[in-house]
């Protein structure tokens, strides 16, 4: 290994522009990944910085993890190298805004919750409550595809993303898609890139479609003592004409966190059930009778929130999924399922969860089939290597899969975060060697150790 | 000439189930595109491994394989460029499974779009996308091209609905992409594969997203006596936030070709109409169709009429999506273009359509999406005129950069097919090509999975590949 940091500060530096670049271990260390720590954190002030920085470590063997607040960087396998933690706080800029087409490009480095302010200016938003809002940058929700209960209604940012400027490790900026909002020209790019984790490329610009703020929103919690009476409501739910915003389902353990925002000692013995629905007072009017009369008939009990409560729980609720709001022994799970296993699934998590004596709180996307879900060693630490093994089991068996989002250090040397791999995944490899050729980006990060 | 292995591929598919005369390879030599060239063979399989095995087959021999489905596509991804075989699904059209319960249904891709509709209609549920030509195009081209509709407008185009896909690789493996639930952890190739136009596998399986049927519909045509007026309100409704399901636009000059065709009761004397469908609950439905009649009023709109029942509203509709056909009757021959711009733009781009067709003396009809600002210019020519053939390319050149000075794209839901390849440029920079043909140089590495497609050739720099003369090849200009 050549001597690095002599080597950065005389090269990138130039490449990058001196004071874009430091070496200091306090800022390095706020970008450690699991026990890595990278040589230098590296602040590109444009994207043509960023694709030469990139460009600088391909032809040197140095490995970058592009980054920005280190909210999701305890997700992924343990990198093999980690020389350089490219962080795109700087690039913050809004390019494009059109209010009047609903579309707008911004830089990656803005964080969501203050694009969302930006945007509610004109009575804009995007409807996407990723984990940790107000932490995370836009670049990191799409680089990871992150989503919150919202996607029932309106996706994920998979299905907002009209195109995006990449930055490549041949040292180019390429652009993919457009800024209008339907778009067939060439290979989409971008999809590649959502969810990619950076291993691919840097995203360093992307075109978003924006949605009118609904002029209402209001939320209901039910109660209900059993997972059966919540699979029913479900079904009724989706069985009627309701487009609820947000329907969720909280375990005990998940009730806890929705209301005090950390997991309590002995949470309540029921299952809470959340249910957002956004549009005219006319319409939140007819949805809250409607679905009253569907609780009533599931047997639940319900209670309205205030707007405030309700605010205050869904975005406890959002924090709770993020992997930087984990406490170091946390284990946070993501399990995606078809959408009519995810109540059976709960079960047999809770079962598996008790027999370990492992703390269990968990909040279903009902209608969705996606799970957030976090195990707290009670006792024995070491439970929790096996139980997510056995959890992973139950999401397979059920046609489903399981990533683990964050666990301590010590546990990922020992499970791979992402799961088996499918067998498109030949592809994947080639697709990683042909963008990135040198494993300059995250490697080993990402499913299959790519 | 190129040795088609015939013989094998009777074999593989059974003899009934392959054509080679030319005679009756006639039927495969176009798409919707005006275009035409023979492929060598075609081979109707009936399940993946023949798919497999025909496509084994050809590596062997190098021979180029062209997947099609009904040849509804408008931009030549389905017609062969330099021969070839056509692997056809129209055997391949069964609905594998439904599963309400988790709102989605497997599919092979020969399965007519409509009758995925149809299929489950009884239970509540439809499948969104809905291409004007949904009652013959089939699922698998819509993956190819990623189709759109009307009803994309609120809904989302074909990638929003597919969830996993099943392809045929150049070297017969077969991969499976994506889930039948959300989040599938690795690269989203299924994101990547739909509307890769047939150049990177053959898709044999598709999994799908089943949406619940809104409890409401109601269906409004604005009537107006200026285009300005109409292309005003559509902005007008942009910028106010509501979005209809369906926000379709149709110009004086269509309208009375349509309306002499199907009656649907479009007022003859119009310059412009907008076709507006809204969705939902019946107290959103209600408060929206007020504020469109309030936008239209505030726009100098003629008239708002409501379809008062399902008869009519599907007459409004019918009439929408047989425009096409119904301008058959006015002109020999018409050359549909697909641009997009952003919906601001749509008054400035109609008067720019407008004085394109009177720079080169032409009829140029508009029935588009204007909800999603994604234009439809028919330009009328008759194909015996060689003079008016040369206008109309031009003319449709000339509409599409224009579109691209805007903001726009080159295609929002036809493709790049054959017809655009070399337009791509207009929009993308040597490096965005590169980084494309890397793609495709992971998926189809020996390119003889839909050859001349979508990248550019480098043949004809900058021109629309398009043959609107009559008969004889592909137009081979600049």
């Amino acid at each position: 290994m050549p001597n690095v940091a002599e080597q950065l500060t005389a090269q990138l530096a130039a490449v990058v522009g001196s004071g874009s670049i430091t070496f200091e271990r306090s800022a390095c260390s706020a970008f450690a990944i699991d026990d890595l720590v990278p040589q230098c954190v590296v602040y590109p002030g444009s994207a043509a910085h960023a694709a030469a920085a990139l460009q600088y470590a391909s032809n040197n063997g140095l490995a970058v993890v592009p980054c920005c607040n280190a909210t999701k960087l305890s997700t992924g396998n343990v990198p093999r190298r980690y020389d350089v933690a490219l962080c795109l706080k700087g690039l913050d800029q809004t390019r494009h805004y059109e209010p009047d087409d609903l579309t707008v490009s911004v830089e990656p480095g803005i964080r969501l919750g203050s694009f969302q302010e930006l945007l509610s200016r004109r009575g804009l938003w995007i409807p996407l409550d990723a984990p940790d809002g107000a932490g995370s940058s836009l670049g990191g929700i799409v680089a990871t595809n992150a989503s919150g209960p919202l996607r029932l209604r309106y996706g994920a940012p998979r299905d907002m993303v009209l195109g995006m400027k990449i930055a490549t490790v041949e040292g180019k900026v390429i652009k993919t898609g457009g800024r209008v909002v339907k778009n067939v020209a060439g290979y989409d790019l971008a999809k590649l890139m959502i969810g990619s984790y950076g291993t691919l490329g840097v995203i360093v610009e992307i075109n978003f479609k924006l949605y009118p703020l609904p002029p209402r929103r209001v939320t209901r919690a039910f109660r209900a003592t059993t997972l059966s009476i919540a699979r029913d409501f479900r079904r009724k739910v989706l069985d009627s004409p309701l487009s609820p915003s947000r329907m969720i389902l909280l375990d005990p353990g998940g009730s806890a966190i929705i209301r005090a925002g950390a997991p309590i000692a002995r949470p309540a013995e029921h299952y809470e059930i959340w249910i957002e629905f956004a549009g005219s007072e006319a319409v939140t009017h007819r949805s809250l009778t409607m679905i009253e009369g569907i609780a009533a008939s599931a047997g639940l009990a319900g209670h309205p929130l205030e707007e405030a409560a309700a605010d205050g729980g869904w975005s406890r609720l959002a924090d709770f999924a993020s992997p930087g709001r984990r406490g170091p022994e946390d284990v946070l799970l993501k399990v995606s399922l078809p959408l009519s296993r995810a109540e059976e699934f709960i079960e047999c998590s809770l079962r598996e969860a008790g027999a370990a004596k492992v703390g269990h709180a968990a909040c279903v996307q009902l209608g969705v089939g996606i799970i957030h879900l976090c195990l707290t060693p009670e006792e024995r630490a070491s439970e929790l290597l096996a139980i997510t093994g056995r959890i992973r089991q139950a999401a397979v068996q059920r046609g489903g899969a399981l990533t683990v989002l964050h666990c301590p250090a010590g546990m990922k040397k020992n499970i791979d975060v992402w799961g088996t791999e499918p067998d498109d995944f030949p592809l994947m490899q080639r697709l990683k060697q042909t963008w990135d050729p040198n494993g300059t980006l995250s490697p080993g990060r990402f499913l299959g150790h790519l | 000439m190129r040795k088609i292995p015939l013989d094998r591929l009777k074999q593989i598919a059974g003899a009934a189930n392959v054509l080679w005369r030319p005679e009756d390879l006639m039927l495969y030599e176009y798409d919707g595109l005006s275009t035409q060239s023979a492929p060598d063979a075609v081979v109707f399989p009936s399940s993946t491994e023949q798919v497999v095995q025909i496509v084994k087959t050809a590596a062997q021999e190098g021979i180029p394989i062209i997947a099609r489905g009904a040849g509804t596509g408008l931009s030549g991804g389905a017609v062969v460029v330099e021969g070839g075989v056509v692997i056809a699904f129209a055997r391949m059209k069964k609905i594998v499974e439904i599963d309400v319960e988790n709102q989605r249904a497997r599919v092979q891709p020969g399965v007519v779009n409509l009758d995925l509709s149809l299929a489950v209609s009884d239970y509540g549920y439809y499948y969104a996308p809905d291409p004007s030509s949904q009652k013959a195009c089939t699922l698998g081209g819509n993956v190819a091209e990623n189709s759109g509709g009307p009803h994309t407008l609120a809904y989302g185009v074909t990638t929003n609905h597919v969830l996993g896909l099943e392809m045929v690789l150049p070297d017969g493996t077969v991969a499976h992409t994506g889930a039948n639930y959300w989040d599938r952890p690795g690269y989203d190739l299924t994101g990547l594969i739909v509307g890769s136009e047939g150049t990177l596998g053959i898709v044999t399986e598709i999994t799908v997203r089943l949406s619940r049927r809104p409890e409401a519909v109601k269906t409004l045509l604005a009537i107006f006596d200026a285009i300005p007026h109409a292309t005003r309100t559509v902005a007008a409704i942009t910028a106010r936030g509501i979005t209809p399901a369906a926000l379709e636009m149709m110009d004086g000059f269509t309208l009375r070709a349509v309306e002499a065709a199907t009656h649907a009761g479009y007022p003859m004397d119009s310059a412009a109409v907008l076709l507006i469908e809204l969705e939902g609950l019946r107290e959103a439905v209600e408060e929206e169709t007020e504020q469109i009649e309030a936008v239209c009023a505030e726009n100098s709109a003629r008239e708002v009429r409501r379809a008062r029942n399902a008869e009519e509203r599907d007459l409004l509709w019918r009439g929408r999506k047989n425009a096409f056909g119904a301008l058959g009757r006015i002109s020999p021959s018409y050359y549909v273009q697909d641009g997009v711009i952003p919906r601001t733009r749509l008054p400035e781009m109609m008067d720019y359509i407008g004085q394109v067709e009177e720079r080169h003396r032409l009829r140029i009809g508009n029935i588009f999406h204007a909800g999603d600002g994604n234009l439809h210019p028919l330009l009328m020519y008759d194909s015996r005129d060689r003079g008016e053939c040369e206008r109309v390319t031009k003319a449709a050149a000339e509409i599409i950069a224009k579109c691209v000075e805007l903001g726009g794209s080159i295609t929002g839901e036809h493709g790049v097919g054959m017809e655009k390849s070399e337009l791509m440029p207009l929009l993308f920079s040597a490096d965005d090509i590169n980084a494309m043909k890397k793609i495709k140089s992971v998926f189809n590495p020996r390119g003889f999975f839909n050859p001349g497609k979508v990248l550019p050739t480098g043949k004809m720099c900058g021109e629309l590949r398009v043959h609107t003369g009559a008969g004889g090849q592909l137009a081979e200009r600049g």
